[in-house]
């Protein structure tokens, strides 16, 4: 039999049909439409996909909050004559509050306008008739809000764990002395982070135009504090201490992190616990609708 | 004519009511759209958009049934989101991002895989024009572009309806050219139902095959835009010079073909039927007593007229 030109078994080149056509594969169940919401709502606030112009302040923020943690791991590293552990350099308590001022920065810009945007750019419309449900939204618009603040508080106190682990003398004795930390460190950012998930997504559904969300988040976790000392001062009582929304959580967050720092009391965590479920209400009837009015 | 299609119909209004307080937006609806591609059309406040945002499951009915594509719009909702595609009047896509990444976004949330997202997004995307386009944000688009960018994401899932409200507002004369013949194909060549919203007469005329006018939230007329014309109905004639003594002329000639005249309301002569041998008549007496024929025309009623009559507009 001829050998068949080479040419004609194999083809060089083949022509694609790209017109539109029908879609008829399957879709994906909604756990994975969701999580791909929730990707791309990460995505948004970190400015990835946009303008480097984007990128410039949730990353230097991000760096702000990485730079303590970093800096102590790095300085046992580096330097042999420095014998001291990161977690004797600063504590995960003192982490925490330190990192508290970048992540009411970061909240303030990134967490209300999750909300706000999609309102703004009435896209709520497309969304709840095409593509997710109100929970859904509000499920995916959390979790992304979760991901991204648990970046600013969880990361840095991994970080340290981490470091604390690689700097040990023997790694392995200091994991086996010290890993009950670890539930406790994320147990103190949960603290932290659902808190202010909630209030920024509360104050963000209430208003389409990003900078009164941006205000009205700033003015709670600013004039608050201010109100609460007042009050503090004036009774000359601690219990009003309890109800600052700025200070309040990183304090639960620090007595559970560090048994040695006083409890802020169980107003705190009563106030704690109103703002999360109250919010969540409030944001939920918000939605609940299903409409994008 | 037959225009259905197989399969249940896009949309099917039983009943349906809905108010804003003391405004009465759908009143004891009943409808049903099961053309190919149906004009929705109507006067402000007639009801389209809140017959659109029901069947969408943005608003609620007060009573009565929508249903979807053979789907209740309420109890099955998950299922009308899945199979419908919408292209709302206002804008409604992020302006920081671009039409690349609303495209790949929403068909990812409608439930396509990443691969098949940017596949499908890439040929929407070429189909309404804006592959060249598609990385700038949608910001910086024209509003031809966005329009374009709004077809586009109702697509890019291979829904089995397209809601589309007001599809060519805002485009200059190409851009409204092309999303006309764009919005055609959909349900000529791609069998996707289309219902479309609009206050143009001829865009609906262009783009659909059947044609629904809504008034003060009630069902006002329910017709095909295309109507045969019975080649040997109705007609009315018009001659120069004395209408009466050339139809005291006609009425004889035809009386022995068994066609009877009368006056029509605009002062036309109007012949009940039009066999060639009648047309023959008419020329051929014009012919002898040298008048014009100004018109001769079927006396059925065009679409334009129905509509018309149907919206009110004559304060109806």
């Amino acid at each position: 039999m001829a050998e068949q030109p080479q040419a004609e078994a194999a083809p060089r080149a083949v022509l694609h049909d790209i017109r539109y056509s029908r879609y008829s594969g399957s879709l994906r169940p909604r756990s994975t439409a969701v999580a791909s919401f929730v990707a791309s709502s990460v995505r948004r606030p970190l400015g990835l996909r946009r303008s480097a112009g984007s990128k410039v302040w949730p990353f230097l923020l991000l760096a702000v909050a990485y730079l303590p943690s970093l800096a102590v791991v790095a300085v046992p590293l580096l330097v042999p004559q420095v014998t001291l552990q990161p977690t004797q350099l600063i504590s995960y308590a003192t982490l925490l509050t330190t990192n508290s001022v970048v992540l009411l920065a970061f909240v303030a810009t990134a967490i209300p306008s999750m909300l706000t945007r999609d309102r703004r750019d009435r896209v709520l419309s497309l969304y709840f008739a095409t593509a997710v449900s109100w929970l859904e939204y509000l499920v995916g618009t959390a979790l992304a809000a979760l991901s991204l603040l648990a970046m600013i508080v969880l990361g840095p106190l991994l970080v340290l764990f981490v470091g604390s682990i690689a700097t040990a003398d023997d790694p392995g004795r200091w994991v086996a002395d010290n890993i009950g930390d670890l539930p406790r460190i994320v147990l103190a950012a949960a603290v932290v982070v659902l808190f202010h998930t909630v209030l920024g997504l509360l104050v963000g559904s209430l208003t389409s135009r990003r900078v009164f969300a941006v205000g009205g988040y700033l003015a709670v976790v600013l004039v608050a504090p201010v109100v609460t000392v007042l009050l503090s001062t004036v009774l000359s009582d601690d219990w009003p201490l309890a109800l600052d929304p700025a200070s309040g959580p990183v304090r639960l967050a620090a007595s559970v992190l560090d048994r040695a720092v006083s409890g802020p009391g169980a107003l705190a965590w009563v106030v704690w616990a109103v703002v999360v479920v109250g919010g969540s209400a409030v944001v939920a009837a918000r939605y609940s609708r299903g409409s994008d009015a | 004519m037959d225009i259905e299609t197989a399969g249940p119909p896009g949309l099917e209004c039983v009943q349906v009511s809905k108010t804003f307080g003391s405004v009465t937006a759908l009143d004891r609806l009943s409808v049903t759209f099961s053309a190919p591609a149906t004009g929705l059309l109507g006067a402000n406040g007639a009801g389209k958009s809140t017959l659109l945002r029901t069947a969408l499951g943005l608003s609620r009915p007060d009573s009565g049934q929508l249903r979807v594509l053979g789907l209740d719009a309420v109890a099955e909702r998950r299922e009308v989101r899945r199979r419908v595609g919408f292209m709302p009047e206002h804008p409604c896509l992020p302006a920081d991002l671009s039409a690349q990444d609303v495209c790949v976004q929403l068909a990812r949330m409608r439930g396509l895989g990443r691969r098949d997202a940017v596949r499908r997004t890439s040929e929407v995307l070429f189909a309404v024009g804006l592959e060249e386009e598609r990385r700038r944000p949608v910001g910086s688009y024209s509003l031809g572009m966005q329009q374009r960018t709004k077809l586009a994401q109702a697509l890019v899932h291979g829904p089995d309806l397209v809601l589309l409200d007001e599809p060519t507002s805002g485009l200059d004369p190409a851009g409204r050219e092309e999303m006309l013949t764009i919005v055609r194909r959909l349900s000529a060549d791609l069998g996707i139902r289309v219902v479309a919203s609009s206050h143009v007469l001829e865009d609906i005329e262009r783009t659909c095959d059947e044609v629904v006018v809504l008034r003060a939230g009630t069902l006002a007329a329910q017709r095909p835009v295309l109507v045969e014309q019975e080649l040997t109905g109705p007609v009315d004639v018009l001659v120069s010079g004395d209408v009466g003594e050339f139809a005291r002329a006609l009425e004889p000639l035809l009386a022995p073909l068994g066609i009877r005249i009368a006056p029509t309301a605009t002062g036309d002569i109007g012949l009940d039927r039009s066999s060639d041998a009648a047309l023959d008549v008419v020329r051929d007496l014009a012919a002898a007593r040298g008048v014009g024929l100004q018109h001769l025309v079927p006396a059925a009623r065009g679409l334009e007229d129905v509509v018309v009559d149907a919206m009110g507009v004559h304060g109806g």
